[in-house]
């Protein structure tokens, strides 16, 4: 067969709202999930008993199931269990926030709790409260150790914005799927559905280096 | 009034007992050399001085504060009781006048020109004015080590404890940091230090303890007791760091 450009270039509209909304799903998804994950985290980390078995429970809750049971469950049983109606576009962003937020709360206990245990003491020997120790003198140096995780994290998450074509999003697979359907063109389609993905994924990754390289590491 | 008072302090690690029953008084101005077997509890009775570990007997008071009250309570004791710690642990994203000048800072509440100069100040007392703006990375472990001095000293204490300050050193950097303790002990700084170095327990040290199994078994003078140690144990251990 032939390769058609001009599908590609009648598609190109309709995929590039796609890549927007999955752009935005998981700007917002990352956003919420390096929020909930440096809580979470910590909370494992330096919690007491009850916070950090909290934080573990919600850790396994999501580590343990897959995402799109996680959407699903937000998008369908939320609103028969608590009444609560979201919208496609919103179960998706929260599925992200919340199934991230797992991960990178793996992410920085581990990166925090790999800091030479010396520097925490030689913070609080000097009579710094325990959140200055974390903040100015652990999280910095954390921070730096987190980044190569974190970048594998973001690529993660942002392909996993491809399987909330089971709840209807508009989002860049689900974009691909119904030109398909409709020109039988899956060669040219899923290509450019491909490469767009890989623009993105490779945009992050170089952000990614370009932060690491500013960084020195510690 | 003594700076520092112990009074019957028990430590244990679980089922271990580390510190048996210490009475200790030290008063201010003194420079108090501490040594003993590996395991005896040297390092453990620092930590308890500045409430990195809590005591599970007894008490003990620094600057007329004890241990055992709050949280905001032991800050204030860490704020008088300055550590020095074997391995430095300068704060690694920070240069050395960043390191001085942090405890100013966060721990005084000192504005930022305000710190920076006094950690300048302190960084030309430890031999170190060109070295501001290095790393730790950057730095010798004798130009580290003399850096964390300079950060506890930052902080003003009212008193220095130093852990084996020297041990993680090649003998050649040793000096420019005992030099540096040597002076601050000259100024009347009160000093509790862990060492193996006899010739700075015998020319800077007022008082010499021998701690062994979680106890003193041995407090006095250095000179004297370093020449004729009247303590068996004492004498073997003298033999062996020599
Ligand atoms: N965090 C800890 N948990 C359990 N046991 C500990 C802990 N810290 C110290 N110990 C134990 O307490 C005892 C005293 O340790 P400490 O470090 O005070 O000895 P030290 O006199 O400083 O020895 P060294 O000369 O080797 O530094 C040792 O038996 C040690 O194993
Ligand atoms: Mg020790």
């Amino acid at each position: 067969m032939e390769f058609d450009w001009s599908v590609i270039v009648d598609a190109t509209p309709a995929l590039l709202g796609g890549a927007r909304l999955t752009v935005l799903i998981t700007l917002v998804g990352l956003a919420g999930g390096l929020a909930v994950g440096f809580v979470a985290g910590l909370m494992r980390a330096y919690g007491g008993r009850f916070l950090s078995a909290l934080a573990f429970t919600y850790i396994e809750l999501i580590r343990g199931t897959p995402i799109v049971v996680q959407v699903m469950f937000i998008y369908f049983a939320l609103p028969v269990l608590a009444d609560i109606r979201v919208n496609p576009m919103t179960a998706a962003m929260t599925a992200i926030i919340v199934n991230a937020g797992a991960y990178i709360a793996e992410i920085v206990r581990g990166s925090f709790l790999s800091v030479h245990k010396g520097l925490k003491e030689a913070g609080l020997a000097m009579g710094l409260p325990m959140w200055k120790v974390l903040l100015y003198i652990i999280g910095p140096v954390a921070f730096r150790r987190m980044i190569p995780p974190l970048g594998n994290q973001f690529i993660v998450s942002l392909k996993d914005t491809s399987l909330f074509i089971v709840i209807g999003v508009g989002e860049l697979t689900r974009q691909g799927q119904e030109i398909m359907a409709a020109n039988f063109r899956a060669v040219e389609i899923w290509t450019a559905v491909a490469i767009l993905y890989l623009l993105m994924t490779g945009t992050l990754t170089l952000i990614l280096r370009i932060t690491e390289k500013r960084m020195r590491m510690l | 009034m003594s700076l520092v008072k112990l009074s019957k302090v028990t430590k244990t690690f679980g089922t271990v007992v580390v510190l048996q029953e210490v009475d200790l008084s030290i008063e201010a101005g003194e420079v108090v050399v501490l040594v003993g077997p590996s395991g005896s509890g040297k390092s453990t009775l620092l930590r308890c001085i500045n409430a990195l570990e809590p005591i599970n007997g007894g008490d003990l008071i620094v600057d007329n504060i004890s241990v055992r009250a709050g949280r905001s309570q032991i800050r204030a004791i860490r704020q008088e009781a300055g550590m020095v710690f074997q391995q430095f642990n300068l704060f690694p994203q920070m240069t050395a006048l960043q390191n001085v000048a942090f405890g100013p800072r966060h721990v005084r509440g000192a504005g930022k020109a305000e710190a920076l100069a006094q950690a300048q100040a302190l960084l030309a007392k430890v031999g170190l004015a060109e070295r501001g703006h290095h790393y730790p990375s950057e730095l010798s472990g004798g130009q580290q080590q003399r850096v964390a001095i300079a950060r506890a000293l930052a902080v003003k204490p009212k008193l220095m404890l130093f852990d084996e300050p020297t041990s993680a050193l090649d003998p050649e950097l040793r000096h420019e940091v005992l030099q540096v303790m040597k002076s601050l002990a000259e100024e009347g700084m009160t000093m509790i230090v862990v060492t193996h170095e006899m010739a700075f327990a015998r020319e800077v040290g007022t008082r010499l303890i021998f701690m062994e199994d979680g106890k003193i078994s041995v407090d006095g003078d250095p000179a004297s007791l370093l020449s004729n140690p009247d303590n068996q144990r004492l004498r073997e251990f003298l033999q062996h760091v020599h």
